[in-house]
């Protein structure tokens, strides 16, 4: 099947073209400048691939760093280093090993080692600042820039100590700065679109609910990391051949706040938005900077020696960004998905054409030793409560299985257990005949367990087909099939009008039938839904009712069914599992569990079964 | 080695105040604030501007700089983001940070200024054959009344109350009639303070001011809320403690060649400690989503 697109072809090539036609721009205006004129355009060139870099981790993952800076200053040395000719290093750095003091390479040669240098080098200051959380990877990545820049300042044989480098040849042109910028962005576009990418955002939207879709966090942060270290190393490089000077200040605190203000004043989500940021922020600070010295305004207003008055412009326009726009210039959307350019072409995102082939779901089909999905012995308390007390729970592929009980029962802890997002306190998990006690949400995705929350927990800023084409790049499809899956899925489950619109603004109950979907798009061999129904009409529960039951039938997968909505339960699933106070009370068929007095005493007190004489 | 010892306490505890300043406002709000080290330097400026005066008043005039200028920072700035996830929060205080960093650079400009302290500051004391600094008795005395006060209000007062509360629950607080603006500005007035002390403690030690001076206390604020676990008030005492005691004994027994690196291997110290306890020390709440 082809012809299943996430966007427009216009709406691609506009988002594609209008960076580089804007950096074209930038580079047209300096062309023909004066020299300073030329200075400040290359500047604002290599600052842009810098706030690319950023652009790569901080809007895709939706975590702040505040160490990329150190990986510019990292590129920026060594590529001075590689160039500087050997008569040059000897002079300012008399210790440095042959292979680098004796390099004398060109600028190119020169970038492409930084590159693989500065990327390695994020690799490996990634990998445990990674694992630790989103509040605290800015902290630990500001701590790694200001061990970058304590080691620059003091390691006087290699760098050239507090006073640092001079007569670096000044290569970098307003040509090829323009011509890194433009490759950058297309880069960063790359990989926001690529499966990884798109992985890296469904976790800045919700990392509880990408987990359960295989996403594992850690490593999808680490990749971007990775990129976006390299790419900023890249700008340090064509920074320092540009200016031909560099100390450990040029890319620290100061210009850590600059980039990032850059960032997120065009909209830290969008590439487009990266490079509208760093023009409109970089111009009002060379403004800026020409004041500082002293200087009349329209003959008016003068002003005396202020230095620090670009910094100040620069704090409060972030400070105004973060009060009264947080989203930017362009509202974190790429060019070809602006409001007023849709409406100029009327582009939409092409509806999703009718599958025409089998269900994509090539998984389902597999034949397993032992098809089921087994719990033994689960316990869990929580200080001293004991929420679980020793349950059992057997879901058989192809079969419905509801899972009911009074409120504090324990059904969600169970859940939770299964799906490896809590560890029990003793119990084991087999799948198929696998034990996969103690294996992470994601890992248990990829084996073909996949889950929905009571909550939505929607990609708001995703749209429904990429919502659910993350579900199938999780467990590693790849991009262009993941995206036919999820048009399947979606055409099944009768959501075709709501795979253009972004996931945020669809109805409750679309957005809930949304959380299916993802989850159906993993492939999944078992499939838990935890209170589908919860918050829906009546008429909205019978319709998913319905949707429910053509899955059980289509994807042929386990389905556990935690409902309060009885009529839900009873209609769906044969076999009844009833937990109450930890305790499995009654397996069996509807009619049996509903006749059971234990059960309904479980539910209603005893004061109830007395007086109905039961 | 005994003074040695001494001195890592002093450093140690230097250090537990500040991030104290910076875990007391992350706790009821949940925002690791940049600009707490910019409230230490505009305290210590407050000191300089007041150097006519005796030093008691200008000590006072520093804690009230502090108090003034924290409160006002969330009156402007925090306040209009204080639904704003954290990311967006933490963005926000480096702006004001970078603010009110360069106000003071391009008002008093950029070169260090010196500050006359009391001369008795500078002396030291002889105890048990040790030759002790008096800055570092002031600094171990003043961290001990800041616990035993600090203790006092969060566990003995109705305002403690409010705010252990708000540090619990923000929301279940705000619904049983708990005020979330006066327990947010109390514990920015508190934090501020706290920053006074630090700022006046750090003149007396280097005997001047400058408008970067913030930084490196802000970052070691951090790592050690980071290393002792989020929102915990005794975890960032004891992270405060290590990174301090770290420093002190690094500054004291690397090799010659190695001591001019001791930040960059203190400062590597938390990611030492975040590969084997991602959550820190303590363990405290992460801001990591729950199921």
């Amino acid at each position: 099947m082809t012809g299943v697109r996430l966007r427009s072809r216009a709406s691609l090539s506009v988002s594609l073209l209008a960076p580089l036609v804007l950096v074209a721009l930038t580079a047209l205006v300096g062309a023909d400048g004066t020299p300073s004129l030329q200075g400040t355009v290359t500047t604002i060139l290599c600052n842009l691939v810098i706030v690319l870099g950023l652009q790569v981790f901080i809007g895709n993952s939706g975590v702040y760093s505040f160490g990329q800076l150190g990986f510019a200053a990292a590129g920026a040395y060594l590529a001075a280093l590689l160039t500087l000719p050997a008569a040059f290093t000897a002079l300012q750095t008399p210790s440095l090993p042959d292979p680098i003091a004796g390099a004398d390479l060109g600028p190119l040669p020169s970038t492409l080692i930084v590159v693989v240098a500065c990327g390695a080098l994020a690799a490996i200051v990634g990998l445990p600042l990674m694992r630790t959380s989103t509040l605290a990877i800015p902290i630990s990545t500001f701590a790694f820039l200001i061990v970058v820049y304590n080691v620059l300042a003091n390691w006087d044989a290699v760098t050239g100590g507090a006073s640092g480098l001079v007569s670096i040849p000044r290569t970098t042109t307003i040509g090829s700065a323009a011509c890194f910028a433009a490759l950058a962005s297309l880069v960063a576009l790359a990989f926001k679109w690529s499966s990884s990418g798109y992985r890296l955002q469904a976790t800045r939207e919700d990392e509880v609910a990408a987990r359960s879709l295989g996403t594992g966090v850690t490593r999808e942060r680490l990749i971007a990391f990775t990129l976006s270290g390299a790419l900023c190393g890249v700008g340090g490089a064509l920074a320092v051949h540009q200016s031909g000077v560099l100390n450990p200040t040029t890319f620290y605190f100061a210009a850590s706040v600059t980039t990032l203000t850059m960032l997120v004043v065009g909209g830290a989500r969008s590439v487009f938005g990266a490079v509208v940021g760093t023009i409109a922020v970089s111009t009002v600070n060379e403004l800026l900077r020409s004041l500082e010295g002293g200087a009349s305004v329209f003959g008016v207003l003068t002003i005396g020696d202020t230095p620090g008055l670009a910094a100040i412009g620069v704090g409060l326009i972030l400070l105004a960004t973060m009060i009264a726009m947080p989203d930017g210039l362009t509202a974190g959307r790429e060019a070809g998905e602006l409001p007023w350019i849709r409406r100029l072409r009327a582009m939409r995102t092409p509806p999703v054409p009718a599958p025409a082939g089998a269900v994509g779901v090539e998984r389902s089909h597999a034949p397993a030793v032992s098809q089921t999905l087994s719990a033994e012995g689960i316990a869990v308390s929580f200080g001293g409560l004991h929420v679980l007390r020793g349950v059992d729970l057997t879901l058989r592929r192809g079969e419905a299985l509801g899972l009911i009980g009074p409120n504090g029962a324990g059904k969600t802890t169970l859940v939770n257990v299964l799906s490896g997002y809590l560890e029990p306190d003793a119990g084991s998990i087999a799948l198929d005949g696998i034990d996969v006690s103690g294996r992470s949400p994601a890992r248990l995705a990829r084996m073909g367990l996949s889950r929905t929350f009571q909550a939505a927990l929607p990609f708001r800023q995703l749209s429904g087909l990429e919502s659910v084409a993350v579900g199938a790049m999780g467990v590693g499809v790849a991009r262009r099939r993941a995206v036919e899956i999820a048009a399947e899925v979606l055409e099944r489950l009768g959501m075709r009008e709501q795979a253009s619109l972004a996931a945020g603004s669809l109805t409750p109950a679309g957005q809930r039938l949304l959380g299916v979907a993802r989850a159906l798009a993993t492939g999944p061999r078992y499939l838990l839904l935890d209170e589908p129904a919860a918050g829906l009409s009546e008429a909205e529960g019978d319709e998913l009712v319905a949707i429910l039951r053509a899955v059980l039938e289509d994807f042929r997968c386990g389905l556990l069914l935690i409902e309060h909505e009885m009529s839900v339960v009873m209609s769906l699933c044969p076999r009844v599992q009833v937990i109450d106070n930890g305790v499995t009370l009654r397996i069996g068929s509807p009619d049996e569990v509903q006749g059971d007095p234990a059960v309904v005493e479980a539910y209603l007190g005893s004061s109830y079964t007395v007086a109905i004489g039961a | 080695m005994a003074q040695n010892l001494i001195d890592a306490l002093a450093l140690g505890s230097l250090y537990a105040l500040i991030a104290l300043g910076v875990t007391l406002v992350y706790s009821v709000m949940d925002m690791m604030n940049f600009a707490h080290g910019e409230f230490i330097m505009l305290s210590a400026y407050a000191l300089y501007v007041l150097a006519g005066l005796p030093f008691g008043i200008a000590v006072a005039g520093a804690v009230a700089t502090g108090i003034l200028v924290a409160v006002a920072a969330e009156w402007v700035a925090f306040r209009p983001v204080r639904n704003a996830d954290l990311s967006a929060q933490l963005v926000t205080s480096l702006a004001v940070a970078t603010i009110l960093q360069n106000v003071v650079l391009a008002t008093v400009k950029a070169r260090p200024k010196s500050v006359a302290t009391p001369t008795f500051v500078g002396e030291s004391t002889q105890v048990a054959g040790l030759s002790v600094p008096n800055l570092e008795f002031l600094t171990l005395g003043l961290t001990a009344a800041v616990l035993v006060g600090l203790g006092w209000l969060l566990y003995r007062t109705r305002a403690g109350l409010a705010m252990r509360a708000a540090a619990e629950n923000f929301e279940m607080a705000r619904l049983l009639g708990v005020r979330a603006d006066r327990v947010i500005a109390l514990a920015f007035a508190i934090s501020g303070a706290l920053a006074a002390v630090v700022g006046v403690l750090l003149v007396m030690q280097t005997g001047q001011v400058s408008p970067t001076m913030g930084l490196t206390p802000v970052l070691v604020g951090f790592v050690a809320v980071v290393i002792g676990g989020f929102g915990r008030m005794f975890g960032a005492v004891l992270g405060g403690m290590l990174l301090g005691a770290a420093s002190s004994l690094l500054g004291a027994y690397l090799p010659d060649s190695l001591v001019s690196f001791r930040d960059a291997i203190v400062f590597s110290l938390p990611v030492a400690i975040l590969i084997f306890r991602p959550q820190g020390l303590l363990g405290g709440a992460t801001g990591e989503a729950r199921v």
